[in-house]
């Protein structure tokens, strides 16, 4: 992650606050920070979201495009994610800084996505063995405030759930062969169901205790944190995909804690997530707040 | 899915279209019922066929080479060097950098090789990591290299054991000895130590889940775990869990995984055991060699300070019949 210079003074305090469930800026262990999503600012993506997380901001982009699949799954469309660690966010991302970052990143939310049961490939898929649809997930880190990997999940959610497909029909030509047309007209569009899209909780382990939604200064003082991906699925909490990260072990029993507060939170998260998105969703005509993106 | 129309060419009227121009593969269906799955709770948790050797390149000080089952490893650890850039972020602690390259023949999939090793460097350095006393090399970087000959599934386990053998071998500090192993699940049968074909049948052949549309109420959970753990105070150094899994299944596979671990570390411990014996006893044949020529030339001396350096001089001269003596 990002670099923090913190002495050891500052550390003790930050531990001595989470021993006593009174963090450093007065959350308790299981509070997030304050979060700003806004969907739809890009209008040359098919979707689009920025999620703030006090000093966390990410911008996600989709983008769509008709691609072949995959012999052995021919009934599946693609995902590909790519994230970008830009310079703005900490001098230490110029050039190849952020490298390291971003592929982490990417593999974890590769390892999320993998399982057809966490993310529902089947709609991406136009005519079996010949056409779907392929989904390019661009990242954007703004700025480094600390717990990348829950700000980017749920900036990926909301950006999959603002992600308009156009309407493609099919006619079947000779010997087979079939031609698509895809429609011109914007409003003419499907969806993509975000039921069961999982998402990343990171439970940081700091002295004897466990805690979401670690700060910056909380990361350095953490010697390992748990990954948790959540994906929910008629009402049932699954994992899709964890791992520990950070450079330290920890114990069984500390990571049965991760697990519960992970998935107690990630459930609580996503119908949050779910029902926001939904009521940004029926805003409509004058209702419809204005769009400000980085104008706030 | 997309509902196709079909529209006839007047040109070649009473040509036969294809009604169904794709079919699913069945491969994925007859290749499970074909393996010999074992029971829905495995029986006994242990490892499988492993050869583990400590030291067998003299071109490096510290490497290491595993069999696991059909799975061959080859790891090399080359003692600290500096950093030529030094940054803010390394300066209390070392660097640790692993690389994983597989050997041309290793896999019969060729084209998922760069993804795979990408992937597999970045695991196996969260899993070095706890393991390695940094805090004795600080601003040096340690390589260690791992060379896959050939791939049959539990990758990424038996890449971490065959590091954790290389770096005790090198003498590198660690807290612990680390041990991996990788459990599996799928449609209900727990596949302990999965073979590569086991692997692929989880992530290439996904078409099993027609099962979910069916019946969307039961999820078929699958899943792959693989565990690095160090034992004495029971620490998890690296859990990576893949796939769709519900708690409950996670918790058991972690605890299959620490099981078989613990077995593995007493195989471990016993190798390094015999190889630290192999050392001494090289010493003490080195030491007895040594002892031997010292004997012999204690009594070079001796004599020679009988006999005097004149004397023994001239008793080891032969008289030159060539130069008369005058």
């Amino acid at each position: 992650m990002a670099y923090v210079a913190l002495s050891e003074a500052e550390k003790t305090y930050i531990l001595h606050g989470v021993e006593d469930d009174f963090r450093c800026d007065g959350r308790s262990r299981r509070d997030y920070r304050p979060m700003d999503l806004e969907t739809g600012l890009v209008s040359n993506a098919s979707g689009s979201a920025r999620l703030r997380l006090a000093n966390t901001d990410i911008l996600v982009g989709v983008k769509t495009e008709i691609d072949v699949p995959n012999p052995l799954t021919p009934e599946f469309g693609k995902l590909e994610f790519f994230v970008d660690c830009s310079a703005n966010a900490t001098p230490e991302f110029e050039g190849r800084g952020g490298s390291d970052l971003a592929q982490e990143l990417i593999l974890s939310l590769q390892n999320a996505y993998e399982s057809p049961l966490a993310f529902n490939y089947r709609t991406l898929c136009l005519i079996p063995g010949q056409q779907c649809w392929k989904l390019y997930i661009d990242i954007l880190i703004l700025e480094c405030g600390g717990n990348l990997h829950d700000a980017v999940s749920l900036a990926a959610k909301a950006a999959l759930f603002n992600t308009k497909l156009p309407r493609v029909t099919a006619t079947m030509l000779d010997a087979g062969i079939t031609d698509l047309i895809i429609s011109d007209n914007p409003y003419d569009c499907t969806r993509i169901g975000i039921e069961t899209v999982p998402l990343l909780v990171t439970v940081c382990k700091i002295g004897d205790y466990v805690l979401v939604d670690p700060s910056a200064e909380e990361e350095v003082c953490s010697t390992v944190s748990m990954v948790v991906s959540v994906s929910m699925r008629n009402g049932q909490a699954f994992l899709s995909g964890t791992h520990l990260t950070g450079g330290g072990a920890m114990h069984r029993d500390t990571m049965r804690n991760c697990l519960e507060l992970g998935l107690a939170i990630g459930e609580h998260l996503d119908r949050l997530l779910t029902k926001m998105l939904n009521l940004e969703q029926q805003r409509v005509g004058l209702k419809r707040p204005q769009i400000v993106g980085f104008l706030k | 899915m997309l509902a196709v129309n079909q529209t006839k060419n007047t040109l070649l009227d009473g040509a036969s279209i294809e009604e169904e121009p794709y079919t699913t593969p069945q491969e994925s269906e007859d290749f499970f019922e074909s393996l010999d799955k074992p029971s829905r709770e495995p029986t006994q948790l242990a490892p499988r066929n492993t050869f583990i050797r400590a030291g067998v390149l003299t071109t490096v000080r510290g490497s290491a080479y595993m069999e696991y089952g059909n799975t061959k490893v080859l790891a090399i650890v080359a003692p600290p060097k500096e950093l030529i850039r030094a940054s803010a972020r390394r300066m209390n602690m070392g660097v640790l950098n692993c690389y994983v390259n597989f050997a041309a023949f290793s896999t019969g999939d060729l084209d998922s090789v760069p993804e795979r090793e990408r992937h597999l460097s970045s695991m196996l350095t969260k899993a070095m990591e706890p393991v390695v006393c940094r805090t004795e090399f600080l601003n040096f970087q340690l390589d260690i290299r791992v060379l896959i000959l050939d791939d049959d599934g539990c990758l990424l386990s038996t890449a971490i054991n065959c590091c954790g053998v290389a770096l005790v071998e090198c003498g590198i500090s660690t807290y612990d000895l680390i041990t991996a192993s990788t459990a599996c699940i799928y449609r209900d049968h727990v596949f302990l130590n999965p073979s590569a074909k086991v692997e692929e049948l989880l992530w290439k052949h996904r078409n099993s889940s027609t099962d979910s549309t069916t019946s969307p109420s039961s999820a078929q959970e699958h899943g792959l775990i693989i565990t690095a753990s160090m034992d004495t105070f029971e620490q998890i150094a690296q859990c990576q869990q893949c796939g769709y899994l519900s708690p409950a299944t996670y918790v058991k596979l972690l605890d299959y995984t620490l099981a078989i671990n613990k077995s593995l570390r007493e195989l471990v411990k016993g190798v390094l055991t015999k190889r630290v014996k192999e050392q001494h006893e090289l010493d003490l044949r080195e030491k007895a060699e040594t002892a031997l020529e010292d004997q012999r030339l204690e009594e070079i001396i001796e004599k020679l300070k009988k006999q005097g350096p004149e004397e023994f001089i001239q008793s080891n001269i032969r008289e030159d019949p060539y130069v008369k003596r005058q």
